[in-house]
């Protein structure tokens, strides 16, 4: 980025940033240095790709007018703590409206990826057309400036994530990876493509430890390309970390944003995996296909419970205090440590395996182990799966598939694996479209085409506003379970005010766990930005510049087609109310009707600005 | 009085999972806290008889009270 203003919200185009497009079709690269059109270009990640994206009308998402957008935040790589996100944005094969057009997606993932091409001089990298030739690509700082060269990959083909970063890394020093498996190289009948994302863990103990931009087949978009892989190479470039950050830094350990995702050693409450005690609390940990059942089933997969058998270490991305990571090995007969399985965050390990009826942690490891190294969003791949599954369990008489049932390990592993090689698009092309092939969508936990995480829709119907899939792009879902809000007013504050500022971390290259609760229009950014930019800017500002990115995200939405009756809860909320679920009922169709038509009214003449 | 205290995740940490307290009279949640030494920064969520209440909430005889860290997903 090139400052030429120390006032971004008032004079955004004295501020640049370097931006490569690269054509596949010929290998045409053009460099530019671009002024920025707002504070959200300013910021980064989906407020600057999502401008790119509106300009351009995209009827599918296979198809060499939707670019694949790289890009970071303005605080990749900086000194502040959980600056290591790398975005990837374009039109999701997954994601789409019932007409059939496909809708604009931006998937976020740390590791140290982020930061080494930060590190590299670039800003953002742009991918039109396809490749002929599978490659990949490598980014790297020269005396120059940053450098883009693209390199034959037929011989990472076939490779899982963790073998094509463990092949480059052989070959490149200095160097972070971001890579597709196989699921993406399937990406005809795999729409649920990830891209995993090296970690320094990963690239020292050869230990399949990565991190993952999941959500929307980003990594099936870089397949369809025919990318393989990315690699930023560059000198680590960490500078003496400012007092004001140090404070900033110290606040986001020991401060209220991530003190509960600690590690339980710490003093903190042991990461994401710690909700499945709270949520069970209330019955509304998801069992087989969203269907809490009011019993202890859950409990199995409580962290006492599984670490009797397995060891659990806590561990970081690259400079982070956070150490959220509860990484997963083999306990050997002396009770050292075995082999490496997988990391336990709350989704992935609810939706793969308590969601499907399986309730050992070796089992849930293994599955969570071969989805990443498929590369594959686990949330999709989880819920179509608990789709299928159920699915079976109403029609025993035909069963679909390979006939697999709720906790029938085998035969569910065989489902993912058959996925991630492409072979069973029933699968890989997510619940929509499975659901609606068999004429039963009613148990089809998705909301707008895309899979909804492991948060039960009866506790938070702001996944309907969501723009980029569950959670993590619109922040109720605690407003219920947390916050003990079950009145009108509450939920539509929170989606219309409070909790859509969530998206703003997906701007500016900072990892939710920084503030999750306050968003990033917060004195702490602000005192990042004066000190790592010398930027002078408010936190009303930055809060301004994350609505209105989130505002265009939601007119996207309905610009490609969604009508306001997909602004829905998967049916079977309302048709069937599941009573085992200890929280008052805020999904009635009443309690529904009122709550679209107030957030609505608020959204709609904003959204006129778009 | 009596009070059913029952404590969920990390706050069982050295402490108890659910257990029947005895307590003065009419104590407030945030009494009963303070007595638990429960780190404030991880407080989160008080039921009390299976419904969400306050910290300043008045307790009686026999009520069921559950205290939750806060709970974020991802």
């Amino acid at each position: 980025m090139k400052f030429q203003t120390t006032d971004p919200a008032a004079n955004p185009s004295a501020i640049f940033y370097k931006c490569c497009t690269v054509d596949l079709r010929n290998g045409e690269m053009k460099f530019a240095d671009v002024p920025c059109r707002n504070l959200e270009d300013v910021l980064g990640g989906f407020g600057r790709s999502f401008q790119d994206l509106a300009k351009r009308k995209i009827e599918n998402a296979y198809c060499d007018q939707n670019p694949l957008i790289v890009n970071t935040g303005l605080l990749t790589g900086s000194s502040a703590m959980t600056g290591m996100r790398t975005y990837f944005s374009g039109y999701s094969p997954i994601k789409g409206s019932k007409v059939g057009l496909p809708a604009a997606m931006w998937s976020a993932g740390s590791g140290k990826f982020g930061a080494k091409f930060k590190w590299t001089g670039l800003d953002e990298l742009v991918f039109e057309n396809r490749s002929e030739q599978p490659i990949y690509v490598v980014i790297k700082e020269t005396e120059t400036g940053p450098q883009v060269e693209l390199k034959s990959a037929e011989h990472l083909l076939g490779l899982s994530t963790h073998e094509k970063i463990m092949a480059l890394q052989e070959k490149y020093d200095n160097a972070h990876f971001a890579a597709i498996g196989r699921a993406g190289e399937n990406w005809q009948n795999n729409y649920m493509g990830a891209v995993a994302l090296s970690t320094e863990n990963q690239l020292k103990s050869k230990e399949d430890k990565f991190r993952f931009a999941g959500r929307g087949g980003m990594g099936s978009l870089m397949g369809y390309k025919n990318i393989l892989a990315l690699v930023a190479q560059s000198s680590d470039k960490i500078s003496k970390v400012s007092e004001a950050v140090k404070k900033v830094n110290i606040n986001v350990i020991k401060g209220g944003g991530s003190a509960r995702i600690q590690p339980l050693s710490r003093g903190g409450g042991g990461g994401t995996w710690a909700a499945y005690e709270v949520l069970q609390e209330f019955h509304a940990v998801p069992v087989n296909n969203f269907r809490p059942q009011g019993n202890a089933i859950p409990e199995k997969l409580f962290r006492e419970n599984v670490e009797k058998e397995y060891d659990i270490k806590s561990e970081s991305c690259f400079r982070c205090g956070i150490t959220c990571h509860n990484n997963i090995s083999e306990k050997n007969a002396d009770g050292s440590k075995g082999e490496f399985l997988a990391k336990f965050d709350y989704e992935p390990l609810n939706l793969l395996s308590t969601n499907i009826g399986i309730h050992d942690a070796g089992q849930a490891a293994r599955l969570i182990q071969l989805g990443d190294n498929y590369g594959m969003d686990a949330i999709s791949l989880g819920v179509t799966i608990s789709y299928a599954l159920s699915y079976n369990e109403r029609h025993p008489e035909a069963p679909i598939l390979n006939g697999a049932t709720f906790g029938d390990y085998e035969k569910i592993r065989e489902l993912v694996i058959q996925t991630g090689e492409g072979e069973l698009p029933e699968i890989g092309r997510g619940s929509m479209r499975l659901s609606e092939s068999l004429d039963e969508t009613s148990y089809a936990y998705h909301v707008k085409g895309l899979e909804i995480a492991a948060y039960q829709p009866e506790t938070n119907p702001g996944y309907v506003w969501a723009i980029a899939g569950g959670h993590i792009s619109m922040g109720t879902y605690g407003l219920l379970t947390r916050e003990g809000k079950s009145d009108l007013e509450s939920w539509v504050k929170g989606i219309t005010e409070d909790k859509l500022h969530i998206v703003g971390f997906d701007m500016i290259g900072l990892c939710k766990f920084f503030d999750i609760t306050k968003g990033i229009g917060t004195q702490m950014v602000v005192d990042c930005l004066k000190s790592e930019f010398d930027l002078e800017v408010s936190a009303e500002d930055i809060r301004a510049a994350v609505r209105r990115a989130f505002l265009r995200g939601l007119a996207l939405e309905l610009r490609q087609g969604y009508s306001k009756a997909e602004f829905s809860l998967p049916a079977e909320v309302s048709e069937n109310p599941n009573r085992n679920i200890k929280l008052p009922n805020i999904t009635s169709p009443e309690f529904f009707e009122k709550l679209q038509k107030r957030v609505w009214e608020i959204f709609e003449p904003e959204l006129e600005d778009q | 009085m009596k009070i059913n205290v029952k404590l969920i995740g990390l706050f069982r940490t050295g402490r108890f999972k659910q257990e029947d307290r005895q307590y003065p009279n009419g104590p407030k949640v945030r009494d009963i806290i303070d007595v638990l030494q429960l780190p404030q920064q991880h407080f989160g969520i008080v039921l009390v008889n299976g419904v969400h209440a306050g910290t300043d909430t008045v307790l009686s005889e026999g009520d069921h009270l559950v205290l939750l860290p806060i709970v974020d997903g991802g």
